[in-house]
């Protein structure tokens, strides 16, 4: 009870007065790699277009009534009996697909993004839990842990799919569970150096709960090492939805994200109708390469050892 | 006189490597689709099996690439009267192991198929009808039925014949009143493991099978018919039809069945040689008729598609040759019947016209002007582009306003679900083994029963009383001419309230190097055996 009042006073102080420089630090350092910068605005360009989609594409790929098979199979830059312009030729079915790879880097992006949060949370919880209390919890979360981790995770993922069927939020589901186990194991490690400093000492003398330790004075310090696994991450995370769809066990076909894009082409590469694999083949490329150059800079600024 | 030496250095350059690729050409490589479930020849009634089966097991009557029966084991056969056939076996052929071909080698052969223990899909279907054997001598047969069956001369195509003393048979082997005796101890699937129980009377020997990688078979030098061109066949399973192509193109293999339809035109390019044929399978589209359905939305837990006149629209707004065109490059032909004009027991019906605005006239005036929602199930990995096929009939009938939505599943999924009832709609296809009409009606039509036997894949549960009786008279009258009549008039009593709407024929297609040739089969069989080496001739 007495502990609830002081709090909210003193941490909204100090943090202002101590973020805004290493925030300014890290900016500053992330800056020095121009390839790094270039990524970061491939990555947010793309953020921008697949979240713009509805209001930029031509056409809305996964309206059934607005495609025409008889546009299907057509090359690049070739017009359809409608007069619009396929600048990227369309697949089979008549998809323009400038606008199914747009609707797909957002289908891909926000599996991502949320099976990213959700994987996130649990693992915190597990990891910090395993660190705090050590002991039995400890041996029996990081078991779990280490279970998960040694069967790959595109086995995990394509034998949980197979179980739960196909859609967009079983997908998620099926990357939250193969993920969640890389973030419980980097909190913990992080938090079993950080608990025995002396602030966390200090916190405990103040007979502060448990749960207020681990989460406002134990976690804001185990965050670099996080941000650095989640960016690698969600890379992962966008080329694991884009296999599990590319072996159609992803998301269903009418809705198609980059994965299934690129399998729907396969079909056509030795045929010659390149455009169908290529383009969203490059599409995810292109974010893949992005957040992987981030994620390099990232590291490379939170590890200490490679600090000038 | 230099000029001629060269010209002499020439030619036997020329000779030498003719020689050569001579004696390569003496093997054939084939690159199957799928691989034979086992080695046994009643196991498993599945076309995969079949195909290899009969390079080495022949039957009494086979079936030409129209599937017009021929002599093949026995020379000719006749109804004596509505129950009673006889058989007039093939003199002078042996088994494998030089062993004669006599009646009790037959009366084995049918006596064993319903004994084959945990058959996938059982070849007894064949044999059912048949209530007693005799032979009359060595080289005749009297088959009794218990009713009329017309189609015991088609179904004798599908018994393998094989050998009764190499499977262990007592010296009398007899089958009276529905019984058998004298069968020893039937061997079972695992026994065909080893060649050494692999006995036909085929053009063809089994010298190794090995799970995944090849099928080798070497020539029956002692074989009755016309002597097969190749000394050894190689069958290797490639089921992912990309490695497949890549094979024949890399010369791995010489032929190939099912290509990918899209990689034809640069299979030909390349110099190879593509035959396609239209095949038997029908596609089709059934539809829930008994009942609500939970995957049909909008329409208060009404099932409209027991409307004969929604039905109609759905068929009506299906522009087929659009399907045919685009999806299926052209390898098919839009289907109006259940089996392509014209085999047995067909009427010649054209498909029905792609109309978008009668099909909306017809939906107001069912009351679903507004359309409603519906789930289209389909397998991804059976047929010829099924999927994408099921997916451009959702964009069709999107246009009139039924809310399709697309839910496609691996094959074996696919099929559980569908025979529980899972989809309100679903895309499937028929292949008719027996070639005439019967087999459809039978399977997907015919009122629910499946311990007659009948309307056994009829998901939708489709039922119309006076079809049944028509299809019933069918099935036991003798003669060709009214049997045919009865079967049209049966399926257009069908197809006029569009209890199923097909789509398209599939043709089927094999490629091959130039060197060879292979005439193609409407039942999709790739008979190794029929394939020619076209230098030889």
């Amino acid at each position: 009870m007495t502990d609830t009042t002081p709090t909210p006073a003193p941490l909204p102080a100090p943090a202002p007065a101590r973020a805004q420089s290493p925030l300014l630090r890290i900016a500053r350092n992330f800056a020095e790699d121009r390839l790094a910068v270039l990524g970061l605005l491939l990555f947010l360009a793309v953020v921008v277009l697949a979240f713009a989609a509805p209001w930029i594409a031509p056409q809305n790929p996964y309206d059934l009534a607005q495609l025409d098979i008889m546009d299907g199979g057509l090359p690049p830059g070739e017009a359809s009996f409608s007069g619009m312009t396929y600048w990227l030729g369309t697949d089979q079915q008549g998809r323009d697909m400038l606008s199914a790879i747009l609707y797909g880097l957002r289908i891909s992006l926000v599996v991502a993004l949320v099976s990213l949060a959700c994987a996130i949370t649990i693992g915190v919880v597990a990891g910090m839990a395993a660190a705090w209390f050590g002991g039995r919890v400890d041996s029996l979360i990081m078991r779990v842990v280490d279970l998960q981790l040694s069967f790959p995770s595109i086995l995990v993922a394509l034998i949980l799919l197979a179980l739960f069927g196909r859609g967009v939020d079983k997908v998620i589901i099926a990357l939250v569970i193969v993920q969640w186990a890389y973030y419980a194991r980097t909190v913990r490690s992080s938090a079993i150096v950080e608990r025995r400093k002396d602030y966390i000492e200090a916190a405990r003398c103040l007979a502060l709960s448990h749960r207020r330790i681990m989460f406002r004075h134990l976690l804001p310090n185990c965050v670099p090492p996080l941000i650095v696994v989640a960016t690698v991450q969600i890379a992962q995370a966008i080329a694991l939805e884009a296999t599990l769809s590319f072996l159609g066990v992803g998301v269903p076909i009418t809705e198609p994200s980059l994965g299934l894009l690129i399998a729907n082409g396969y079909d056509y590469l030795l045929s010659g109708r390149y455009w169908v694999s290529v383009f969203p083949g490059i599409a995810l490329l292109i974010t893949i390469v992005a957040i992987n150059l981030v994620g390099d800079r990232l590291r490379d600024i939170f590890n200490p050892r490679l600090q000038k | 006189m230099q000029m001629n030496l060269r010209r002499l250095a020439g030619a036997v350059l020329i000779s030498s490597t003719a020689l050569a690729s001579a004696a390569a050409a003496q093997e054939l490589r084939v690159g199957l689709a799928s691989e034979p479930t086992s080695m046994d020849p009643q196991f498993h009634n599945l076309a995969t099996n079949t195909q290899v089966r009969l390079n080495i097991f022949e039957s009494l009557i086979e079936q030409d690439p129209l599937q017009n029966l021929e002599p093949s084991l026995a020379t000719e056969w006749e109804a004596l009267d509505d129950t009673t056939w006889r058989f007039r076996l093939r003199e002078g052929v042996a088994f494998h192991d030089g062993t004669p071909f006599t009646a009790r080698d037959v009366i084995y052969s049918v006596c064993r198929i319903p004994l084959v223990e945990n058959s996938p899909s059982s070849f007894s279907i064949y044999t059912q009808s048949i209530s007693g054997m005799e032979a009359e001598d060595d080289h005749t047969v009297i088959i009794t039925t218990n009713g009329p069956n017309p189609l015991l001369p088609v179904e004798s195509s599908t018994w393998a014949i094989m050998s009764a003393d190499a499977s262990g048979a007592e010296a009398e082997v007899t089958f009276a009143d529905g019984t058998c005796e004298g069968l020893g101890e039937v061997p079972q699937q695992q026994a065909f493991n080893s060649p050494e129980l692999v006995i036909g009377t085929g053009p063809y020997k089994l010298q190794e099978s090995t799970r995944g990688a090849q099928i080798v078979l070497t020539r029956n030098d002692d074989y009755w018919g016309e002597a097969p061109d190749w000394e050894t066949i190689r069958l290797r399973p490639i089921t992912s039809a990309g490695p497949r192509v890549a094979a024949l193109l890399s010369g791995d293999v010489d032929i190939i069945e099912s290509p990918p339809i899209q990689d034809l035109p640069r299979l030909e390019r390349e110099g190879f040689s593509v035959v396609d044929t239209l095949s038997n399978r029908v596609i089709y589209i059934a539809l829930h008729q008994e009942g609500p359905h939970s995957g049909i939305t909008g329409t208060d837990g009404e099932n409209p598609l027991l409307d004969a006149r929604v039905r109609e629209a759905i068929s009506l707004s299906i522009n087929r040759d659009a399907i045919v065109e685009r999806i299926m490059s052209g390898y098919a032909t839009s289907a109006g019947e259940l089996l392509p004009p014209p085999m047995f027991g067909t009427s010649g019906r054209p498909a029905d016209p792609y109309d978008p605005d009668r099909a909306k006239e017809l939906l107001a005036e069912a009351g679903y002007a507004d359309g409603f929602g519906l789930v289209l199930g389909t397998p991804n990995d059976r047929y010829i582009n099924d999927e994408q096929v099921a997916q451009a009939v959702a964009q069709m009938l999107n246009r009139v306003g039924i809310r399709v939505t697309v839910d496609a599943a691996t094959a074996s999924q696919f099929f559980s679900r569908r025979n529980n009832q899972e989809y309100p709609a679903f895309l499937a296809g028929w292949g008719a083994s027996s070639g005439e009409m019967s087999s459809p009606l039978k399977s997907l039509v015919a009122s629910f029963d499946p311990d007659a036997g009948m309307g056994v894949t009829n998901a939708g549960r489709y039922s119309n009383a006076e079809m049944d009786e028509l299809l019933q008279k069918a099935m036991v009258t003798i003669d060709d001419e009214e049997r045919s009549q009865l079967l049209q008039q049966a399926e257009t009593i069908v197809l006029d309230e569009h209890g199923i709407v097909p789509l398209h024929y599939e043709r089927s297609a094999w490629a091959m190097s130039p060197k060879i040739s292979y005439e193609p089969r409407v039942d999709q069989y790739t008979l190794a055996y029929a394939v020619r080496n076209a230098e030889a001739d």
